[in-house]
């Protein structure tokens, strides 16, 4: 066998050897030596054994572009589509090692196909001869996901910049002239590297460039057939990976290629003064492709100097679902989008409909993250307007282009006031003044910043009538939602914002914000935190846009005076506001509950517990909670945990008990969770709420079959006092205890006067690994019974709002400056919790 | 003639505005201003740390009237703008010497 091999290669060899004595080893040539090593790797291939998983066997560089001259290396890719054992091994051997016994020299490279999920960064000579990948032998379908992987704007944008990088240093050693003496045919600037960068430069960006440029393709196509040849004589005569045009080889060449001349120096003049011809035109296309050639940005878009374009203006007509990438590729480039691009979905966008651009879960999800608050998103959004296209990615807000509404204070048309007010949001983000630069806080601490933009631009839609716009804007603004497929939790969302976003300039500039029943009465609309920071944020965006004039700075301290009044009333005063059997809800949950449940059952559950509590969970939850409550007795844990997108929930009934919240917390810290935000509760009755929301950074509850049946254990012998969570803790110690240097500044602030029943303590400091279970478990130190917790984490600042009682009263004055004085020596890292 | 300026919560403006054309006072001039009487402010806390306070935004609100109706101004700006509670505001009254239209130049008769 090996024998055939060698006879196939020697007589490919000797093929090969005529051709370029004759002066025709170019282009044809090299491909048909090519095609011979692609027949001797393919037998190889058959007879090798097979694996289980697919395999492919891939030429890259020269050989996957089909040039390969005598000497050259062998550059091949071995791929394989699972993970490599002894049987994917013995299949490499079995390719490889005839290979290496023929005395070829392969550069190859064994990869596993989920390899090329990540970028190789660090290897550009690699991607590069990617770029020239042809499959010999193995599975089709492996390599077309190579292709896949591989082909797409981000891996394209870094081959371009990887290489544009890599032309300068090789024309550095050049001197970066062509006109080089003893010229070398593979390195030298205009030689064979400067076509095939050229040609990766266009296929990687845009390829209507190839068939553009300075130079006629044949004239390209005749340098490159001049340059292959003359390489061919070098390997040939040098014997070896020789590229270098010597003059004593300038004489070989010129003989071979049948230069006319009486003395040997006229021959090479000539050979010389083409190739110097060649190279000029190598030059100046690699010249120019890279001064035309967009920067990818994206499937079929690009970036150039009047901004991103359509690569395949044709493709990009009938593909409405891609014009968004154009505009958010944009936003990421920090760019306009095209004229031409703007021209064409101009003339094109009445022929689709909604579903059109957001056809898939993709897609609608590519909306949500467009709307994101960032620099250039006023400035996209209207240029989408003025293509045409924001009115038909949002029907409703094309009732209100133009429209004219008259009234003392606004300035502008509804559709630009509908913009202005993101260009508000989006300067928050980007130059805030310094008066400002509290909005901003809160507009970096929204989980969901998109779901205002979202509202902003659908909150005046229903103003093409004349009255009540805010309820038509809510009608218009619901045929949305299903189109671009928000959640039900999203869709109250902006419906709630649409709806009322004219209530907090009414109460913050109308009505006496001193009065501390108005601002109680106010905090009722939102139930929750979120929700007034997502309005606050409006308000302040709408009226800016009404006019240059309308947000004073007058007005902006009266918002966020309204603002701060109405966040204390929701995170300190709530302690007060229990709920009882006339609440609104009550009796929904009631009416709808599920055959297990009976009304004692629910209603036991709920009372007592802070008002809060209804706006924090949806039915569904209520019922689950009610049944976790069911008979639990002392000591025991009654658990649910479940994922809730990245991060994971657990909500835990029990009853309580001293140290009981900050062993529930220690027990998280213990298995590594980072606590991202929750709610604790106790009912007068000494029932048990709490509900963490957190992250697993080491990948615990995934990767253990048994994760979460090991947690439960674990909070159940803790909670019931078999395990200490101390010992549990020492563990990790070094994390919790040798901690990295302050970022921020710990605040601890005791409040008595803001509910009636507990005293109320604000905790801001660096988030980090048991940062609650230290905290909490200074207050039952202390003595104190810790009832209602509030667990928020923005950045990585954690804010902490505790509601405590000592012997259930609130704690004396001398108990707080000592509570406190523990708290701040903890934080700041003198003083141990044990 | 009597300048009368009063200062007034935000939320009173429209009240008194009204009340001040009922009496048939037209032209005034209003002014958010931010200032602070004897109640001196009091002290805010966000999240944990305490920002002063203590310039409350107001609303100034100034008309120019005959002697003979200054006192019912001065009462119906009391009566519109009161809560009874602190911080409802102040009536400053001051003589005017005269008056000028700018647009022609014209003093106004008393």
């Amino acid at each position: 066998m090996p024998l055939s091999f060698s006879i196939q290669l020697d007589e490919a060899r000797r093929e090969l050897k005529d051709d370029i004595l004759r002066g025709h080893g170019g282009r044809a040539a090299l491909a048909r030596f090519s095609d011979r090593l692609d027949t001797i790797v393919r037998q190889l291939f058959a007879a090798a054994p097979q694996p289980p998983q697919p395999v492919a066997v891939v030429a890259i560089g020269g050989y996957g572009r089909r040039q390969l001259f005598l000497h050259s290396d062998i550059d091949l890719l071995v791929l394989f589509g699972g993970h490599l054992g002894s049987a994917e091994e013995d299949a490499l051997r079995a390719i490889l090692h005839p290979l290496w016994d023929l005395g070829l020299v392969v550069g190859h490279q064994v990869r596993e196909i989920e390899e090329f999920g990540k970028l190789e960064v660090d290897n550009p000579e690699f991607l590069m001869a990617l770029v020239d990948a042809r499959l010999v032998a193995g599975d089709r379908g492996l390599y077309d996901r190579f292709e896949s992987a591989f082909h797409h704007a981000g891996t394209h944008a870094h081959v371009v910049g990887a290489l544009n990088a890599l032309i300068d240093e090789r024309y550095a050693l050049f001197n970066a002239t062509l006109y080089q003496l003893e010229p070398d045919v593979k390195e030298s600037p205009g030689a064979l590297r400067d076509l095939t960068a050229t040609r990766w430069i266009g296929a990687l960006t845009d390829p209507s460039l190839l068939r553009r440029g300075v130079e006629e393709p044949s004239k390209i196509e005749e340098a490159e057939d001049f340059l292959l040849r003359v390489r061919s004589i070098l390997h040939l005569e040098g014997k070896r990976n020789q590229n270098q045009l010597t003059h004593q080889l300038q004489e070989k060449a010129a003989d071979i290629l049948g230069y006319p001349g009486a003395f040997p120096q006229q021959r090479v003049e000539r050979l010389m003064s083409d190739y110097f011809r060649h190279a000029r035109v190598v030059t100046r296309s690699l010249a120019w492709m890279r001064k035309t050639a967009p920067t990818p940005a994206g499937l079929n878009l690009g970036r150039t100097n009047d901004g991103i374009r359509f690569i395949d203006m044709r493709q990009a007509a009938v593909q409405p679902a891609t014009w968004l990438a154009a505009f958010q590729a944009a936003i990421d480039n920090n760019c306009p989008v095209s004229d031409p691009a703007l021209s064409l979905i101009r003339q094109y966008a009445e022929r689709f409909r909604v579903e059109d651009f957001f056809p898939t879960p993709t897609h609608r999800a590519g909306l949500l993250h467009f709307l994101k608050p960032a620099a250039g998103l006023y400035a996209r959004l209207s240029e989408m307007h003025d293509c045409g296209l924001l009115g038909r990615m949002f029907p409703p807000f094309q009732a209100i282009t133009y429209r004219v509404v008259r009234d003392f204070f606004h300035k502008y048309t509804v559709d630009e006031h509908t913009l202005l007010t993101i260009r508000n949001l989006e300067r928050l983000t980007t130059h805030a003044p310094p008066d400002r630069q509290r909005f901003s806080s809160l507009l970096r601490d929204l989980q969901q910043p998109e779901l205002l933009v979202l509202s902003l631009l659908l909150h005046d839609v229903g103003k093409w009538r004349d009255d009540d716009h805010h309820v038509e804007s809510v009608r218009m603004a619901r045929e949305m939602f299903r189109r671009i497929g928000l959640t039900q939790e999203e869709r109250d969302t902006v419906e709630f914002l649409i709806a009322n976003h004219l209530a907090m300039s009414q109460v913050a500039f109308r009505r006496d914000t001193e009065d501390p029943e108005i601002v109680k009465k106010f905090a009722e609309l939102f139930g929750v935190e979120e929700r007034l920071k997502m309005l606050c944020l409006m308000t302040l965006a709408d009226v800016e846009a009404v006019s240059t004039e309308t947000l004073t700075p007058w007005r902006a301290e009266l918002l966020w005076r309204l603002y701060v009044d109405t966040y204390n009333q929701l995170t300190m005063g709530y302690g007060d506001e229990r709920i009882e059997a006339n609440q609104p809800g009550h009796a929904e949950l009631l009416a709808n509950r599920p055959s297990d449940l009976s009304e004692s059952d629910i209603s036991n559950f709920l009372e007592g517990f802070p008002r809060r509590y209804l706006r924090l969970f949806d039915s569904e939850a209520i019922y689950r909670h009610v049944r976790l409550a069911r008979d639990i007795h002392p000591d025991e844990v009654h658990l649910w945990m479940e994922r809730k997108g990245e991060a994971w929930e657990l909500t835990v009934v029990t009853l309580d008990k001293p140290f009981l919240f900050s062993n529930i917390s220690g027990v998280l810290s213990s298995f590594g969770m980072d606590i991202l935000r929750g709610h604790a509760m106790t009912s007068p009755n000494g029932l048990v709420l709490d509900v963490f929301v957190f992250t697993d950074s080491e990948r615990f509850l995934e990767l253990n079959a048994s994760a979460k049946e090991q947690m439960f254990t674990v909070l159940n012998e803790v909670v019931s006092g078999k395990e200490r969570v101390t010992d549990r803790l020492r563990g990790r110690e070094h994390s919790l205890f040798n901690r990295r240097p302050m970022r921020v500044t710990p605040v601890v602030h005791a409040d008595n006067t803001s509910s009636k029943r507990y005293t109320i303590i604000d905790i801001i400091a660096d988030d980090e690994l048991g940062l609650l279970y230290r905290i909490s478990r200074v207050m039952s130190q202390n003595g104190c019974d810790v009832d209602l917790v509030l667990i928020t984490t923005e950045g990585r600042r954690a804010i902490d709002v505790f509601h405590i009682t000592k012997g259930g009263r609130k704690l004396s004055a001398a108990e707080q400056a000592e509570l406190s004085a523990h708290l701040q020596r903890m934080l700041e890292g003198g003083y141990e919790a044990t | 003639m009597k300048l009368l300026k009063a200062i007034v919560r935000p939320n009173k403006v429209d009240e008194v505005k009204d009340a001040l054309t009922r009496i048939g006072i037209a032209g005034m001039t209003v002014t958010e201003v931010r200032g602070h009487g004897k109640q001196k402010g009091h002290t805010a806390i966000y999240r944990g740390k305490e920002y002063n306070v203590s310039l409350l935004p107001k609303m100034q609100i100034e008309v120019v009237v005959n002697d003979s109706i200054t006192d019912e101004a001065i009462k119906a700006i009391i009566q519109s703008a009161r809560t009874g509670e602190i911080g409802d505001g102040r009536v400053f009254v001051l003589p005017v010497g005269e008056t000028y239209k700018i647009r022609t130049g014209e003093k106004d008769s008393v």
